[in-house]
């Protein structure tokens, strides 16, 4: 895969042959990473000086360490000194009308029901300035700051609430953490950062969508989520939609604390651009996902539908510390195409009477490759911790590939832990009595996928339910025959 | 813990000190010498494992730091007399005993009963007369060197049992290799290599036990390769009862032909450290192998097996059910790895491990893995880890059991299901007393921590 | 009295669940406790074989003039209480006769009694078989593995049988039987019914009573015993239902 690389080169060297250029008026810098680059990101952010500070400890942290090496995914190396690490908002090129669009993206558009405005928004088509989610975003606003809540960017939570961000960024996942981790603490250069004082139940469902200025997902974003005792809050990340986005690597953090009795439920869509059909191209996805259960019977819920990008590597996990704190991982990921994806959780049981549930359902489809890879831990003093783990992967056609690779660790014998794996296709059966009935394959199968995954959609907030099972029905279009 | 920087030296240093006793005591045979060379580079080649490896990221292997293994390269053993083994037979012995002390075969403890004809059974270093040509081109046919320690039994090999039956011969009640180690003065370390091969449609059962003669210091270090022929069937039983302070490492390397049934019980319940590594290859079509296991940790016992079925062609069936027993300080690592290759459709494999935990300060780290490439498959596994269900416990006791007795009964229980797995009668009984007596005899944990 | 239980209470996991209950058993009568599901029917006979997690908070459980609370399910085991389970629990890899003849020696040991041989033992078994129709081969498999849900209830009776308790509690023993499985294992109880022996039958049904005639019938709801009679209260529940009595339980 060569030619990958080539891409990588050839779409971060695109514009930027100015050569180095210290003008802070500059939207974009070269590509290359030194600590000159993360000042000048930390200058242009505007950022208090230990932010700074954490940053380049973080680089310097970096520096000393090697890129993963993951047994069931393959990709070429990546040159991170190959990469821009500074760009501004609205790199995409401007597009005239939604003539000018690829009618097959439209076409998904079409199908996933998706307003006008909203399909220029996505496909980079200029829209007037006064876009229907601006206003809708205004009254949110207003509705959560009576509430008390913080929901801004993570720039503005630098500036704004210095020692809010300050006590808990990177309290979860440190920049030592892991080689991406390391590197999004040294650049990140957007993100979300949300508060929610105690006893305070988040009015609606907070989503990076309608945050103004997020429209474009950053390359290495960065979300802390931060739920005071007795809160609640249930965010929502990503969108449908599938987003076309020209940097090829991805490395994001999320961090969530969760107080004593607080609740997070953290969903996630994503649906990045997956590369052609030959396997060229598409986002490698390397996210670092935590949330830490600090605090008694607080509980995090991690639910995530992973349709697109070329390489998903990601395990959101948590740190249930408190006693009697619960830990939820719901998954579906698609994979097709020469679509890899390497995902899973990490429950660590740290508490007494700690509980934690995952349900993953892999669907595997033409070349695709698939592994859940999960570490279910119970530390000595868990007391009468709880997991259950339920992997199903299922296969659509005979080049795929699905793996289960689960690491369970426990050393207290009050502790229980049960673990199921399946691997099986659809059975031939339930096609023909399906199509008996008068549907035609693809709807059939994704009749039956669906079904397979209606626990996972199940637990997503119920618009974005919807909007998941049409979803996976066109990402599997074509999986057939 | 193993330190980076003396990772080879112990290795090499086994290997070493083997090839120069080895050069005086026994002539190298020109039919073994490219088994052992092979063996030497891969002992060159390949690093002592460590945590970083995917397939030793659970097994501690700070005992080698803490000992120098020395060779050991003639039997000593002579004086072995049976009366002196009469513990570890069987109560109902089988007519063919091969017997080897600390690596090398004691005829005098042997028991040879006249078989069927077309069995040939026969001894690596030839004490049972001219190892047969047959036997000769089958040794090292199959072993893959998957780590240094089988790369150095290939380099070492001291000997062992080559069993053969021609095509159809149907052997008639098992055959043992009863593995005595004594301790010495010094740790030792030998390396059994035994080859099993079965000729289409042959069907055998085999006994393989090691056991500890007293509670000596030694290393085992086995590579045993098993081929099975179309339509053959062989019953495999393998008991390690080693002493309380051996480490032992087993290789079982089984490649299985068309419809073939493999059947293996595995009982590793001695040793202060004992690894079990388990390959299936199906190499033909319609083949069967059905695994059971129990491993016992007790006290500071570490007890690890690691299985690697390879589906590699169509319509094979496997079952793998694993179970460990943990008390007192003791440690299980199970890693089960099933991999279906791309045309292997139609694979039906189900695999099982359960963990029992009867102490605080015991550990269980488990890895059951699926690697699947196949689309038409029917796969599965499970897992769990958890204490002894307080209602099987209650159940007993309100039948005035007391609860002690009814621990011992619910773990028994939990073995016996994977001892009933075993041909002989005689052996499952040995496994069950052994494992009675160490169960009540472990010590009890200290307070909770 | 054989058993005297005076304003009993207990918890599970922290809920009130009996809530002063009083209930006297002479020897050889037999009572049936009957009631709604959830009135705490199965709760006291977990109780009286002695459960984890079953917490006396007040009242007293005399057997035979002593205490019962405190006691392990073993100790009371010994001292001739026998629960024979709603549902009973699968051993696997336990082996049935093992089983049993574990349980009698155990039992007889505690009492100060000489354990039985393998041969007397067999012996006594092969007799108890006979009496409940159980295949021998039921013995040879791990306990209630694989049972069918009459099998089992068959091996709870063959347990009393062998056991010979001097008070045997059936916790909803009727439960998942057909007509000809009620039968056996009702003939079974019906041959142990002794002078010396109570029983307290706990169902939801008044079927089971067409097959073993109790002395005495009480009614539990909602922790207590609310209505007692004879045979002909179950009748009358049969006819009017449960609901009958919570109605006049409120009116109260």
């Amino acid at each position: 895969m060569s030619s990958t690389s080539k891409q990588v080169d050839a779409l971060v060297e695109r514009g930027y042959e100015h050569g180095f250029v210290t003008d802070i008026e500059t939207d974009v810098i070269p590509p290359g990473l030194d600590e000159d680059v993360i000042r000048f990101i930390s200058q242009r952010k505007q950022e208090p000086e230990w932010v700074l500070e954490y940053r380049l400890k973080a680089f310097r942290h970096w520096l000393g360490m090697t890129p993963p090496v993951w047994s069931s995914v393959h990709y070429p190396q990546i040159d991170f000194q190959a990469i821009s690490y500074f760009a501004a908002p609205t790199k995409k090129p401007v597009l005239e009308s939604l003539d000018q669009v690829d009618p097959e993206l439209l076409r998904t558009y079409e199908k996933l029901g998706i307003p006008l405005e909203e399909q220029k928004a996505l496909s980079g088509v200029a829209v007037d300035a006064v876009f229907d989610s601006v206003s809708v975003a205004t009254t949110f606003r207003k509705n959560l700051a009576d509430a008390g809540v913080i929901f801004c960017s993570i720039s503005e939570a630098a500036r704004e609430h210095p020692e809010l961000l300050r006590e808990y960024l990177g309290s979860v996942v440190p920049h030592t953490d892991n080689f991406y981790a390391a590197l999004n603490a040294a650049v990140f250069t957007d993100g979300t950062f949300v508060y929610i004082p105690r006893g305070v139940r988040c009015p609606m469902e907070l989503s990076t969508y309608f945050r103004i200025n997020a429209q474009n997902t950053g390359q290495f974003e960065r979300t802390l989520i931060v739920a005071e005792e007795g809160s609640h809050v249930s965010y929502l990340e990503g969108c449908t939609a599938p987003q076309r986005d020209e940097n090829q690597l991805h490395a994001a953090v999320v961090e969530l604390v969760a107080m004593q009795d607080a609740q997070i439920k953290y969903s996630t869509v994503q649906n990045w651009y997956p590369g052609d059909a030959q396997g060229k191209g598409g986002i490698y996805n390397f996210v670092t996902k935590r949330g830490d259960c600090r605090g008694a019977r607080s509980k995090i819920s991690w639910t995530q539908v992973e349709t697109g990008s070329a390489i998903t590597w990601k395990y959101p996990s948590c740190l249930l510390r408190g006693d009697d704190s619960v830990g939820e991982f719901y998954s579906v990921a698609v994979t097709k195409g020469h679509q890899q994806a390497d995902t899973g959780t990490k429950m660590i049981h740290l508490g007494r009477n700690t509980r934690s549930t995952i349900v993953s359902k892999g669907i595997s489809a033409g070349d695709g490759q698939q592994a859940y890879r999960g570490l279910v831990r119970m530390a000595q003093r868990a007391e009468n911790a709880r997991n259950h783990t339920q992997c199903d992967s299922l296969l659509i056609g005979d080049r795929c590939a699905a793996h289960t690779f689960p690491y369970i660790e426990v050393k207290n014998p009050t502790a229980k832990v049960e673990h199921e794996a399946t691997t099986s296709k659809i059975g031939d059966d339930q096609l023909f009595y399906c199509r008996s009935r008068g549907l035609s394959e693809e709807d059939a199968v994704s009749l039956i996928v669906n079904g397979f995954c209606k626990e996972i959609f199940n637990e997503l907030p119920m618009e974005f339910a919807v909007e998941a099972q049409k979803l996976l029905a066109i990402s599997l279009e074509g999986a057939v025959g | 813990m193993s330190s980076d920087t003396q990772t080879q030296h112990d290795v090499q240093e086994i290997l070493r000190l083997g090839q120069q006793r080895m050069a005086r005591v026994m002539p190298d045979t020109d039919w073994q010498s490219a088994t052992r060379k092979r063996g030497t580079a891969g002992v060159a080649t390949m690093a002592r494992p460590d945590r970083k490896q995917e397939a030793w990221r659970y097994t501690p292997l700070g005992f080698l730091d803490q000992a120098e293994f020395q060779p050991i390269v003639e039997g000593p053993f002579d004086a072995l007399q049976l009366s002196d083994i009469d513990d570890l037979m069987l109560t109902d012995p089988p007519r063919i005993r091969l017997v080897f002390v600390n690596g090398y075969l004691a005829s005098g403890l042997c028991a040879m009963a006249k078989s069927a004809d077309g069995v040939t059974l026969s001894s690596l270093a030839g004490g049972l007369g001219e190892v047969p040509a047959m036997l000769r081109q089958q040794l090292d046919a199959i072993a893959e060197h998957n780590h240094v320690f089988a790369a150095l039994n290939s380099a070492l090999m001291s000997d062992g049992a080559l069993i053969h039956l021609a095509a159809g011969v149907h052997l008639d009640g098992p055959i043992e290799i009863l593995h005595v180690s004594v301790g010495l003065e010094q740790p030792g370390i030998c390396h059994p290599r035994h080859l099993i091969v079965l000729e289409d449609g042959a069907r055998a059962e085999v006994i393989e036990r090691y056991c500890g003669l007293g509670d000596g210091a030694y290393f085992t270090n086995a590579l045993i390769e098993v081929s099975l022929g179309s339509d053959s069937e062989l019953l495999h039983q393998r008991m390690q009862e080693e002493s309380p302070h051996a480490q032992h490492l087993s290789d079982l390397q089984v490649h299985l032909g068309a419809r073939s049934l493999y059947r293996l019980t595995l009982a590793a319940l001695g040793g202060a450290w004992s690894r079990n590594d388990v390959r299936v290859t199906f190499g033909g079509e319609g083949a069967t192998a059905e695994l059971d296991g129990l491993m016992l940790a007790r006290d500071r016992q570490f007890n690890d097996v690691h299985l690697d079925v390879r589906h590699e062609v169509p319509h094979c069936t496997s079952r793998e059910t694993f179970k460990g027993i943990l008390d007192g300080s003791g440690r299980v690592v199970f890693d089960g790895h099933i991999v279906v290759a791309r045309d292997a459709q139609k694979t039906d494999a189900v695999l099982s491990n359960r963990n029992l935990m009867l102490a605080r300060s015991a550990e269980v780290d488990t890895k059951p893995q699926l690697e699947i490439y196949a689309d038409d498959v029917k796969c599965s596994h499970g897992t769990t880890v958890g204490e002894l269900d307080p209602d099987m416990l209650f159940y007993l006791r309100s039948r005035g059991i007391p609860a002690d007795q009814a621990k011992q009964m619910l773990c028994q229980g939990f073995a016996q299901e994977v001892f009933d797995t075993m041909a002989s009668q005689a052996l499952r009984a040995r496994a069950g007393q052994l494992l009675a007596s160490r169960l009540l005899t472990s010590t009890p944990e200290q307070g909770e921590r | 009295m054989m058993l005297s239980i005076k304003n009993l209470k207990a918890q599970v996991e922290g809920k009130e669940i009996i809530k002063g209950l009083d209930l006297q058993v002479g020897p050889g009568e037999v009572h049936a406790i009957m009631g709604p599901n959830g009135s705490g029917k199965s709760t006291l006979a977990h109780i009286l074989a002695g459960r984890d997690g079953y917490d006396v908070t007040d009242g007293e459980i005399l057997f035979e003039g002593r205490s019962l609370i405190g006691l392990a399910p073993e100790e009371r085991a010994s001292r001739g209480i026998f629960l024979a389970f709603q549902y009973p629990v699968e051993l696997p890899g336990v082996n049935n006769t093992h089983f049993l003849k574990e349980a009698l020696n155990a039992q007889r040991k505690a009492r100060g009694e000489p354990e039985l041989d393998s041969v007397a033992f067999l012996k006594l078994i092969r007799e108890k078989l006979a009496m409940v129709s159980m295949s021998p081969e039921l013995l040879k498999r791990p306990v209630n593995a694989g049972f069918s849900g009459g099998e089992k209830k068959r091996n709870e009776i063959l347990q009393m049988a062998l056991l010979e308790p001097r008070l045997a509690i059936l916790d909803e023993t009727d439960s998942g039987l057909d007509i000809d499985a009620l039968k056996t294992v009702s003939d079974g109880v019906n041959a142990l019914r002794s002078p010396d022996r109570s029983v307290i039958l706990v169902t939801h049904y008044q079927r089971l009573l067409d097959y073993i005639q109790p002395d005495f019938v009480h009614v539990l709801a909602g922790g207590r015993i609310v209505r007692s009679g004879d045979k002909g209260l179950a009748k009358e529940l049969e006819a009017k239902g449960y609901g009958w009595l919570s109605g006049q339980d409120e009116a109260a």
